[in-house]
């Protein structure tokens, strides 16, 4: 996978430069601030300044502090919530499309497919529903469902496959099924997934943002973009800082993983 | 005759459910013995290819078996699992050269896989022992480096072989090896298979369309059609001396040839 | 079993073209694709081939050699595959056609050169009946409906032999067999009476008795006719038993021309040489092929001096280092290496 990030293009590189300096601000900026994220720092509504660069909210939080503090959350949350479902799925989804029981991979096929025929941010209420909300209730949720989409591609890539001639050759050598499963078909499944996982990486973002936006995320005073941009919609005509400059973190950070993404599956493209 | 080395009996392969059955193979029994080059001949829908996959555990059969040096190796219904401690014995090569390596791994790389598990070999070891290995198939170790994206279709079907001799196989399945690529490669993939067998005793089994390659290579011959063989025997008698309608049908196709070609041959 | 063919004079003579009889001149053609930037990859440098009136012509040659790209030029379809000509002439009734407009084109493709491809089942329409893709070939030249129509279509399957015509025109392609298929393709292409058919390995794709069939097929049509034909293979035996002269075509250049039978006992250039020597179907058993050593040149990859040097077993400094070989008249064949008056028979 090293080598993959190698192989980026300029794109990727635009891409991947955002995505660190967001990571890198939103672990200094609440660092070297002499504003806390989550307590009053001074005057209400106050509008971006020297003082407050972005400005400050409706209970008088350092705008500024919050949206970098609110990044390291959202972007640990996107990614716990996309690499681990990717590398359960693409796992069960290979094992599954390799499989000689019948019965077995049938079994998870209904499972898989009752998953996905759920539109993702329905299905992640629902869990919710179950699990509670909150931070803790937000990753098991993502956690639960988010790897039924990656089974699926990987399942059926595994299907097409176990055809081919140079996995047939392995049955002919012999070759056990955990070395056939790692160094034959999910080498040459990841990649199909991977690109999936990285437009998902958007997807994950934005779902988390819209559900705290919905007050079924992370509880206040979490930053947190969604949650920030919901407080800040009753101020939209005195107050639009609150809700723009988490919105617009939000935005750039999503172009950045798009680039990222773009850049991947063109060079896997490029190549196959 | 010597015993076998490899042989299916009575070799039945079924394909479809109860109401679209067909048989791609019907009772075919070939017997394939030691350090023979021997040819499986027919036209698309021969069922050659299946047959060819029964031989080496791929496709299992209805009805019928396989066996190895005399003893049952691979057979319909519950005894339909090739055991693992005989595949090296019986390798195969594919028709089709550009799928028939892992595009994730270079050259070198598969070949050494196949050395590792079936020498025992460290993988210090086995990669030397792969290009060892290739060199002696007429790949470099500048070509072995690379991916099978950057070789030619010749080049890959020799890789092909470089694996499929890693485990030090009795016998080797060509299932119409040269199909796919260009005459000057076909000689020289031919020139291997033939010095493999001459020099190192590897019995082959070819399975192809073009009937010059069979009359060329082999000492025994297998026709085949609709699934069922029609004729087999010894090669030279089956070319000029074809009893069964569709042999003579298929010699007289042979294009170009305005007469036989010089017999000489050696004996062997 | 072969067949007779038809001795034609001047076929491919240095020297000795009959004027009037020559229908297809192609003289020192270029093709280059279009790379980003505007570069230019040459994938043919020189090739030279001449057809003349009832003459079938043979172009052999191995992947990269280009002969994919002359076909396509002599169709102007060269465009569509991110190609273009970049020199030399393709003089055909009087116009030479390299960088002729697609105005041109649309009267030349089909009408005075036609074309049967490789696979029969992409050149066919799925959805569309056999008889509704016949009415449309036979529509570009003649206006025609209704019976007149039906009649034509089933006089041009009867041409080639295709028993139960009638029932045939209502079929679609995938309910036919291989062979069955590459009968249409040529009805199709016989439709706009051609004076010249460019056959695309149109054979290869299929079973050795349907390719046995279908080669009498087109020596007959050839007879019948008096069509001229372009045959490509990689198969020398097919272009033996079918054309009266051959051009073999290695890394963009035609290396060697002239009449088959004389390529065949005297071949003149070590390709030439070299590949008759590797084929199996005139190999004795028990004695080794004649190998060619290396991998063909590649687009691209071309070798400095000639092309052929690095796997030729003549080659000497004057090869490697020098300019590539034109083809030039040796005796009554063309052959584009220095040694060809060297070369003897076998």
């Amino acid at each position: 996978m090293l080598v993959a990030l190698r192989r980026l293009n300029r794109t990727g590189h635009v891409g991947l430069a955002i995505l660190l300096a967001m990571v890198l601000m939103g672990l200094v900026i609440p660092m070297i601030s002499p504003y806390s994220a989550i307590s009053s720092a001074g005057e209400q509504f106050e509008p971006p300044g020297p003082r407050h660069l972005f400005g400050t909210d409706s209970l008088g939080r350092d705008v500024f502090v919050r949206t970098f503090a609110a990044a390291q959350l959202d972007l640990a949350l996107a990614l716990a919530g996309v690499t681990i479902p990717l590398l359960i799925g693409t796992i069960i989804g290979a094992m599954l499309g390799s499989t000689k029981a019948p019965l077995v991979s049938l079994l998870w096929q209904v499972v898989i497919d009752a998953i996905n025929a759920f539109p993702f941010i329905v299905l992640l209420i629902g869990v919710l529903g179950i699990v509670g909300t909150g931070l803790q209730g937000l990753l098991i949720a993502l956690l639960l469902t988010g790897w039924a989409r990656y089974a699926r591609v990987a399942r059926t890539r595994a299907l097409t496959l176990r055809d081919v001639e140079f996995v047939q050759a392995t049955e002919v050598l012999g070759y056990s099924r955990a070395r056939v499963l790692l160094g034959h078909f999910l080498p040459n499944i990841y990649s199909e997934t991977l690109a999936y996982g990285l437009s998902d990486f958007v997807l994950v973002i934005i779902t988390v943002a819209g559900l705290s936006y919905l007050g079924l995320g992370v509880r206040p005073p979490t930053p947190e973009w969604g949650a920030m941009m919901a407080d800040g919609r009753l101020f939209l005509q005195r107050a639009w800082w609150i809700t723009v400059f988490p919105g617009l973190a939000l935005s750039v950070t999503a172009i950045g993983v798009a680039l990222v993404a773009e850049s991947v599956t063109s060079r896997a493209k490029g190549e196959e | 005759m010597a015993e076998a080395l490899l042989e299916a009996s009575e070799v039945t392969v079924t394909f479809g459910d109860r109401l679209a059955a067909f048989d791609a193979v019907r009772a075919a029994t070939i017997e394939v013995a030691a350090g023979d080059a021997i040819g499986i001949v027919g036209e698309s829908g021969s069922g050659k290819t299946t047959l060819a996959r029964v031989l080496v555990g791929l496709q299992a059969p209805r009805v019928g078996e396989v066996r190895l040096e005399g003893k049952h190796v691979f057979g319909a219904g519950r005894k339909a699992r090739f055991p693992r401690g005989e595949r090296w014995k019986v390798q195969m090569i594919f028709q089709d050269p550009y799928s028939s390596l892992n595009p994730r791994m270079r050259a070198w790389q598969g070949v050494a896989e196949a050395i590792q598990v079936w020498r025992g070999a460290s993988a210090q070891e086995a990669r030397m022992q792969a290009f060892r290995l290739l060199a002696s198939v007429g790949i470099s170790s500048e070509q072995a480096e690379h991916f099978p994206r950057s070789l030619s279709g010749g080049q890959l079907q020799r890789v092909s072989v470089a694996r499929a001799l890693a485990p030090n196989p009795r016998v080797l399945i060509a299932d119409e090896p040269t199909s796919s690529i260009d005459q000057s490669a076909q000689a020289q993939l031919l020139t291997l298979l033939r010095q493999l067998q001459q020099e190192r005793g590897l019995t082959i089994v070819f399975i192809s369309h073009d009937l010059a390659l069979i009359r060329y290579l082999t000492s025994r011959v297998y026709v085949m059609q609709k699934g069922q063989i029609v004729e087999s025997g010894d090669t030279l008698r089956v070319f000029d001396r074809p009893e069964h309608p569709y042999t003579q049908l298929l010699i007289a196709s042979i294009p170009g040839r305005t007469q036989s070609p010089p017999l000489g041959y050696e004996k062997r | 079993m072969t067949l007779t063919r038809q001795r034609v004079p001047g076929n491919q003579d240095a020297g000795a073209a009959v004027e009037n009889s020559v229908l297809l001149q192609v003289q020192d053609l270029k093709v280059s694709f279009q790379k980003s930037g505007g570069r230019l990859l040459p994938v043919i440098d020189a090739a030279t081939l001449t057809v003349h009136r009832d003459e079938a012509v043979g172009l052999v040659g191995e992947s990269g050699s280009g002969k994919t790209m002359l076909c396509r030029a002599l169709l102007g379809t060269l465009g569509r595959h991110g190609a273009v000509a970049t020199g030399g002439s393709i003089l055909c009734g009087g116009r030479n056609l390299v960088g002729a407009p697609e105005s041109t084109w649309r009267h030349i493709r089909g009408r005075e050169i036609g074309y049967v491809p490789q696979s029969s089942l992409a050149g066919l329409n799925p959805v569309l009946t056999i008889g509704a893709q016949l009415a449309e070939s036979i529509s570009c030249v003649r206006r025609m409906a209704g019976r007149d129509l039906q009649r034509e279509a089933l006089q041009l399957l009867d041409m080639v032999r295709i028993p139960r015509a009638k029932q045939i025109l209502g079929e679609r392609p995938h309910q036919l067999s291989g062979g069955m298929r590459q009968r249409v393709m040529i009805a199709t292409a016989l439709a706009q009476r051609p004076k010249v058919l460019v056959a695309d390995e149109p054979t290869t794709a299929l079973d050795v008795t349907t390719q046995r069939e279908i080669l009498t097929l087109l020596v007959k049509l050839r007879r019948e006719l008096g069509m001229s034909l372009i045959l490509v293979s990689h198969d020398l035996a097919v272009i033996e038993e079918v054309c009266d002269s051959m051009v073999v075509m290695y890394a963009g250049l035609a290396v060697e021309a002239g009449a088959v039978e004389l390529l065949t006992r005297v071949p003149r250039h070590p390709y030439t040489r070299a590949l008759r020597a590797s084929r199996v179907d005139t190999a004795v058993r028990g004695r080794p092929l004649e190998t060619i050593t290396g991998e063909p040149a590649a687009v691209g990859a071309w070798p400095a001096g000639c092309r052929f040097a690095p796997r030729c077993s003549l080659a000497d400094d004057s090869c490697r280092q020098g300019l590539q070989p034109q083809l030039r008249p040796v005796g009554r064949q063309q052959s584009a290496c220095i040694f060809a008056d060297r070369m003897e028979a076998q």
